[in-house]
């Protein structure tokens, strides 16, 4: 995996759902969640929202059940696509994602995935509170980094 | 208290099974099991295997001679042929069901489709032959043998099919077990020996046929108890083997016995499929002068065998994520403090 990825913060999703109706917006013109890329999973009763879109695994089970090659990794980034075209809509990539990933378009009568808006995910753009940012694959853990090294120094100011 | 008790999966408040292939797929596999395991019995039969054979009964429509009694034997790959549509019908884009064979190196659903095509293919051509009674075809009788030989492994192959397609998803647990492939080939080869038994009592009923009729109906009646037994015994220890892995094969386990899916599986698959054909035979073997005894357990074994492929579709169930799990516990945490 190579390039850009979308990293997912849940600690700072509030579960409005907006990043669910721009991206069916993008892809298919009608604001119709069902239709999303990505889905928010809620816990109400915990107050936890976890934004699910695709993982782009090393190894796809997604990829290695589809009978068409409909559902393929791109040379260049090694993402994992669907091509609409060659899909017929068997669902078994469906059954296979371990995270729910693909979904079932049942307008267009195909499994649909995110890819990312070609370059320019409209779920990052219209996130207000930046629960979901995209960046590069090597820059991912460098937020984590941050937080955990203001902690250190909130503990050593304290102990002098 | 038992924090455990409490678990989402535990109490079956949280799952969700897989909604995707439902019961279209359930007859597909059913029909494509079913026809191969009634193709492998017939074509035993059609060997002699059994030490009796149907007797000849020669009609002759438009001048061609038709071999009824070989027609009661060998009409497994018209069922596979029905139940392929039921795949087709599934699908989203129907049109396009023919680019379902791309992807052979890895994708089991397109191994598949060759693995039917073929055995359709072959399996009808099997069967025209015998049917029709073509002498020039089947000489010199050694290719005609290898032949019908190579029907039989493809048959084998299409009843295994049903199983591994299942078990090539390999984030249910409940599916992902070698002992479903086999689970399938003994049911397969059950309800195929009671299709081949219904068909063939159809026969007689349908020309009053006596000569060894009987006795290759009660043969294959032994054969098929035999079947029924060992499909139990696999199922148990498929369940058993299961139950006894944690998460979500468990839980799979657990829906189907005590689940949302109890009525399927203690009416549809025991009593229907296991245990009310046993009991049934047992009645018709003391009282043989009654055949519908026969004919109601075989719709029943039938039935039975369908709901075993819809029950473990229906309790599909994903294994559990790393997040999933996370969820639990802090759930848990805020029960037990809700509780202190």
């Amino acid at each position: 995996m190579q390039g850009k990825v979308i990293v997912v913060d849940h600690e700072k999703c509030t579960g409005c759902r907006l990043c669910e109706m721009v991206c069916s917006v993008f892809h298919t013109g009608a604001s119709n969640p069902s239709r999303s890329r990505i889905k928010v999973v809620k816990w109400e009763s915990e107050g936890f929202y976890l934004p699910v879109t695709c993982q782009n695994c090393e190894k796809p089970f997604c990829v290695e059940v589809c009978p068409t090659k409909a559902c393929h990794q791109d040379a260049e980034n090694q993402r994992v696509l669907i091509d609409k075209d060659k899909c017929i809509g068997c669902k078994t990539c469906i059954v296979a994602c371990p995270f729910g990933a693909p979904s079932f378009d049942h307008v267009e009568r195909v499994s649909i995935k995110c890819d990312y808006c070609d370059g320019n995910p409209q779920c990052v753009a219209f996130c207000d509170i930046k629960a979901l940012t995209y960046l590069d694959v090597d820059k991912v853990n460098i937020p984590k980094k941050r937080e955990i090294s203001l902690k250190y120094s909130e503990l050593m100011r304290q102990i002098k | 208290m038992n924090p455990a008790a409490n678990l989402p999966t535990k109490t079956l408040k949280f799952v969700r099974p897989q909604r995707e292939w439902r019961w279209g797929i359930a007859i597909y596999l059913y029909l494509a099991g079913m026809g191969a395991g009634s193709f492998i019995i017939g074509m035993f039969t059609h060997w002699n295997g059994f030490g009796f054979s149907l007797p000849p009964n020669v009609v002759t429509l438009w001048g061609i001679p038709f071999e009824l009694s070989k027609a009661a034997l060998l009409w497994g790959p018209i069922l596979v042929a029905i139940g392929a549509p039921f795949l087709i019908l599934d699908l989203g884009k129907k049109l396009k069901f023919y680019t379902a064979c791309l992807n052979p190196r890895t994708s089991w659903l397109a191994r598949g489709f060759f693995i039917l095509s073929i055995f359709i293919v072959v399996g009808l051509i099997v069967f025209t032959v015998a049917v029709i009674s073509f002498q020039w075809i089947s000489h010199p009788p050694v290719f005609w043998r290898l032949f019908e030989v190579i029907s039989v492994i493809f048959a084998f192959a299409t009843a295994i099919y049903t199983g591994i397609l299942l078990q090539s998803v390999k984030y249910v647990p409940i599916w992902n077990t070698p002992l479903l492939p086999i689970l399938f080939l003994a049911s397969a080869l059950s309800t195929g020996s009671m299709g081949i038994i219904l068909t063939t009592m159809g026969y007689g009923l349908l020309l009053s046929q006596g000569g060894s009729f009987p006795q290759l109906v009660n043969i294959l009646i032994k054969v098929e108890q035999v079947f029924i037994l060992l499909e139990a015994w696999v199922f148990i220890s498929y369940l058993v083997s299961k139950y006894r892995l944690k998460d979500q094969g468990e839980t799979s386990v657990r829906l189907l016995v005590a689940g949302d899916l109890r009525f399927l599986f203690w009416g549809g698959i025991v009593c229907v499929g296991f245990i009310f054909p046993t009991v049934l035979e047992y009645l018709y073997s003391n009282f043989p002068q009654y055949p519908v005894l026969l004919f109601a357990t075989g719709v029943l074994l039938l039935a039975g065998g369908f709901f075993l492929r819809l029950g473990l579709l229906a309790s599909g169930i994903k294994e559990q994520l790393p997040m999933h799990k996370l969820i639990e516990m802090k759930m848990n945490m805020s029960a037990l403090q809700r509780r202190e």
